[in-house]
C-alpha cells in the first residue's frame, strides 16, 4: 500500500455510526479477556478477499467474525442466521 | 442490547451492522462477554479525544521539564496528566523543530494512538493517505493546506510495529501571553498527525 | 542485539508469505539504526496464535527518501522512519553513519 499512486485524500468525516461503537467496544473487549490479539486482528483483516471493497468497520467486523469462528466460539452458520433476525426485525434489508 | 437506539427503519446502513449486533447477542448468550463489559468499552473510547493530545501539547509548551519527559517517556507524561493510555503498544511524540517537521502514518493499517486520541479520522484511514503520505509527504500537506518554510527537513514515521507516534508541534509565535487552556484550544488533532500545524 | 545506532542495515528482500509486518516499499531499502525500541515477541507469529518468543529487538531505522523513490519531490534530508524488527535487517554497506 505505501508507496502506490492515490488520488487526492477525501477530508469528509462520516459520523461514527452506533455499530460501528459496537465494532470497537467488541473488539477491545475480547482483547481485554485475552480472546484475540491485535495481531490475530491484523492478520485476519489482511486476509479478507474484499478487503479493498470494505469500509474501515466492515473489515473489522469481518475479521472479528474471521477469528471468533476459527478458534470455534462462534460458528458462521449461527452468525448469518441472527444477523437475518435482526435485519428481518429492523424491517428488512 | 447495549448502547444503542435501534437502527432508523429504512436508513440504508452495511449488512455489518446486524453482524456485530448478531455477535453481540451470541457472545452476551454464549457467556463469553457481558453487557457491562461491551459498555465500559464504549465508554472508555468515549473518553479518548484530541482534547488529551492537546493538553499534552499545551503543558510542554508552557514546562520544559514536562516536555522532557514527554519526549522519553510519552507514557508516563500521560498519566501525570491523568491520562491512562492502558494500551500496552509503546507511545512516542516526536517534536516539530524550526528545522524539522514530522508526519505520522500506518501504511500497514492505519494505527494510530487510539488510547490517547481515541478515533482517527476517516482521511488517516484511506488508501489514499496511506499510500502517498510516505512517498510524497509534501504533497499530501499542501492538500491540508500546509507547506514547511525553506529548509526545513520533513520526517516521515511509519508506524509498522507496536508504537504509536504523535507530534509535539511547535508553539505559535505571539502567544507568550496565553494560558495552559488557552494554548491547548490552539492545538488541532491534524496537528498532532503532522498534516499541517496550529495556527 | 546485533544492531547498535548508527549502523547501517538493509531491509531483507524476502517474501515470506502470511502476515508481516515490514512494508513492500521498504524491502531491499538502504537505510541506518536510528534508535532501539525495545525488545518484544515477534508480532508475525503472534498474528497466529504462537508466542512470539524468543522476544527480539525492535529497531527505529530511517531512511533517505531519495533512495525510496526515484521521483521523490523533496530536499535530500527528508527522511523516513519505520519500525523495523532485526529478522527483517541484515548489515548494510560501508562503516556507521
Amino acid at each position: 500500500m505505501g508507496g502506490s499512486p492515490g488520488g487526492p485524500i477525501d477530508r469528509g468525516q462520516h459520523e461514527v455510526e452506533d455499530w460501528e461503537r459496537l465494532a470497537d467496544a467488541i473488539n477491545a473487549a475480547l482483547s481485554g479477556k485475552g480472546l484475540q490479539t491485535t495481531d490475530q486482528h491484523r492478520r485476519a483483516i489482511e486476509s479478507l478477499e474484499e478487503y479493498r471493497d470494505l469500509s474501515y468497520y466492515e473489515r473489522w467486523v469481518a475479521a472479528t467474525e474471521k477469528l471468533l469462528v476459527e478458534k470455534g466460539i462462534l460458528t458462521g452458520d449461527e452468525i448469518d442466521e441472527r444477523a437475518a433476525e435482526i435485519e428481518r426485525r429492523w424491517g428488512g434489508p | 442490547m447495549s448502547g444503542h437506539q435501534h437502527e432508523e427503519a429504512g436508513k440504508t446502513t452495511s449488512p455489518y451492522a446486524a453482524r456485530i449486533r448478531a455477535i453481540e447477542a451470541l457472545l452476551f448468550e454464549k457467556g463469553v462477554l457481558t453487557e457491562p463489559e461491551v459498555q465500559d468499552s464504549i465508554s472508555y473510547m468515549e473518553t479518548r479525544s484530541p482534547s488529551n493530545g492537546a493538553k499534552l501539547v499545551a503543558r510542554a509548551w508552557m514546562d520544559e521539564g514536562f516536555e522532557e519527559l514527554l519526549l522519553s517517556d510519552a507514557k508516563a507524561a500521560a498519566l501525570q496528566l491523568g491520562i491512562d493510555p492502558e494500551h500496552p503498544a509503546e507511545f512516542i511524540v516526536v517534536k516539530n523543530t524550526t528545522g524539522v517537521h514530522n508526519l505520522i502514518v500506518c501504511t500497514l493499517c492505519s494505527c494510530y494512538p487510539r488510547a490517547i486520541l481515541g478515533r482517527p479520522p476517516d482521511w488517516y484511514k484511506s488508501f489514499e493517505y496511506r499510500s502517498r503520505a510516505v512517498r510524497e509527504p509534501r504533497a499530501v500537506m499542501r492538500e491540508f493546506g500546509f507547506e514547511p518554510p525553506e529548509g526545513v527537513e520533513v520526517l516521515v514515521h511509519d508506524s509498522t510495529a507496536d508504537v504509536r507516534y504523535m507530534v509535539l508541534p511547535m508553539r505559535p509565535p505571539g502567544t507568550e501571553d496565553m494560558g495552559e487552556d488557552e494554548l491547548a484550544h490552539l492545538v488541532t488533532r491534524d496537528s498532532l498527525v503532522g498534516v499541517n500545524v496550529p495556527s | 542485539m546485533t544492531f547498535e545506532p548508527g549502523d547501517r542495515v538493509k531491509v531483507l528482500l524476502s517474501e515470506k508469505p502470511g502476515h508481516v509486518r515490514i512494508p513492500g516499499y521498504l524491502k531491499g531499502k538502504a537505510g541506518w539504526i536510528e534508535s532501539l525500541v525495545g525488545e518484544f515477541p515477534n508480532p508475525e507469529e503472534l498474528a497466529y496464535g504462537h508466542s512470539g518468543l524468543p522476544v527480539r529487538p525492535l529497531y527505529k531505522v530511517g531512511f533517505r527518501q531519495a533512495d525510496l523513490w526515484d521521483d521523490y519531490e523533496g530536499p535530500a534530508e527528508d527522511y523516513l522512519y519505520a519500525d523495523v524488527y532485526e529478522h527483517w535487517l541484515e548489515p548494510g554497506e560501508g562503516g556507521p553513519t
